[in-house]
């Protein structure tokens, strides 16, 4: 039991880590063509993940109306949401757009999906902002130079920390957005690339672990 | 297909999803947890209908539909998942997870390599290679982004304890990483105002006469709940403290 149960799954990680590996660095067509086909498969095998999500969505709320827990009328909405998209993408087969004009599928996106996801990231810019006046406590040198890197970006990017620049710094024949461009392509980068590079080298050495079998905890409890 | 009566049903419908969501800056109340949980439906519904479309029909119904059965393979791995749900089978499904872990860790050693390793190590020495064509400004330009770069790695190198030199290197470090931390900030505050003023945009195409002035009903309809709502919240306290 313990071989299906632990060894085999264990061989396919190292197994398919190891081949997906090598193919990446050898170029010949069968290469090609297994990390296509793997590719393929990762596609089928992420769609049932995904299944597997929604159903545990799905049940989870399914209990809160058995249970009439606190708010469970709420939560016919998600099974609304989910129709008001899923029905109409049946009848349009998936497709958004039927030459020039909207499918239902195309009209639930543009009047239903679209204004709730847009409308979501845009009320966070609201508590972005009160939390950055909450916690921004310029105590010492580096805070007040995130603090300035931020600000010069804010206002570098709108007309009235432009027109602010022009009043004061006009005479120095140097334009905000030359400032912002700066900012982002030398010292930030700098920042961004130390990052990028501990990134790097630390998803190498977990992947390493994780083909070897050292990092196994994904597999569970036994 | 939608006529101008369906356009008009969705300038009303996204009128008032969009206000039902902006009211929680007043405060909770249900018509944005309508709204937020209509929104978590379709956000699964249109993954759904991603999955089902882009994926399953093409990649594996197709396939079996002309006999190509090698797609089986994966179609039992991604099956293998569902059993998470049966607690007494539910080891199967680490056949589907060990699959998805091996090919996402072959793929991510050489990815990792390339693009976030290599790739930025030699962004940050290439320019040095051109020195007799560089202006003043661009050297300076690649000397701080090079000594930017190893300062930034002196502070996440731990092996070494943070002490004279090795100090002031990390110290260095840290301001720019403030540099960059303050510009993704300033980023993703911009990019959120450019959506807030697009549902600015969207509110004021939807307050027009052809729209039936969608925006400026549902907007005095939720004034309306908010100033009753507070009014008998009010006068349900004052009976209870009474009663107290």
């Amino acid at each position: 039991m313990k071989l299906i149960k632990k060894y085999i799954p264990l061989a396919i990680v190292f197994v398919f880590g190891i081949l997906t590996l090598l193919t990446y660095y050898v170029p010949h067509k069968h290469s090609v063509n297994f990390l296509e086909a793997m590719n393929k498969w990762e596609n089928i095998v992420s769609a049932f993940a995904f299944f597997l999500g929604l159903i545990s969505l799905f049940y989870s709320h399914y209990a809160k109306i058995s249970r009439k827990a606190d708010g469970w009328g709420y939560s016919i909405f998600v099974y609304i949401g989910f129709l008001a998209i899923a029905v109409p993408a049946y009848v349009s087969h998936g497709k958004n757009m039927n030459g020039s004009s909207l499918t239902w599928l195309g009209w639930a996106f543009q009047y239903i999906y679209n204004p709730l996801s847009a409308t979501m990231f845009a009320v966070l810019a609201f508590y972005i902002v009160s939390t950055a006046y909450k916690s921004f406590r310029i105590k010492s040198l580096q805070a007040f130079v995130l603090f300035v890197a931020a600000m010069v970006l804010i206002l570098g990017n709108v007309p009235l920390g432009q027109m602010i620049w022009e009043k004061l710094f006009g005479w120095t024949s140097c334009a905000i957005s030359d400032i912002v461009d700066w900012i982002l392509h030398v010292p930030a980068v700098a920042g961004k690339r130390g990052i990028m590079i501990g990134i790097a080298i630390g998803a190498v050495v977990t992947a390493l672990k994780i083909i070897f079998g050292i990092e196994r905890q994904y597999l569970g409890k036994d | 297909m939608p006529d101008t009566t369906l356009l008009i049903a969705g300038a009303w419908i996204s009128a008032g999803l969009t206000i039902f969501l902006f009211s929680f800056l007043y405060k909770d109340n249900p018509f944005f947890k309508i709204a937020e949980h209509l929104y978590l439906g379709a956000g699964m519904g249109w993954w759904f209908q991603v999955y089902l479309f882009d994926v399953l029909k093409p990649k594996v119904w197709l396939p079996l539909m002309n006999h190509d059965w090698l797609v089986i393979i994966p179609a039992l791995l991604g099956l293998s998942l569902i059993t998470q749900f049966i607690p007494k089978i539910s080891w199967v499904s680490r056949y589907g997870f060990t699959f998805l872990m091996g090919y996402g860790s072959g793929l991510a050693i050489p990815a990792g390599l390339a693009t976030d390793f290599i790739n930025q190590i030699g962004g940050t020495i290439q320019p040095f290679a051109n020195l007799t064509g560089m202006s003043a400004f661009t050297f300076f330009n690649s000397v701080l982004m090079a000594v930017g770069v190893i300062c930034v790695l002196v502070y996440f190198f731990f092996s070494l304890e943070h002490t004279g030199v090795i100090k002031k290197a990390s110290n260095v470090g840290i301001y720019f990483l403030m540099i960059y931390f303050g510009a993704a900030f300033g980023n993703t505050v911009m990019a959120r105002f450019s959506l807030l003023y697009g549902r600015f945009d969207k509110l004021y195409a939807f307050s027009s006469r052809e729209n039936f002035y969608a925006t400026q009903i549902i907007l005095i309809g939720m004034v309306i709940y908010f100033i009753l709502h507070g009014f008998f919240a009010g006068k349900k306290t004052a009976s209870g403290e009474e009663a107290a």
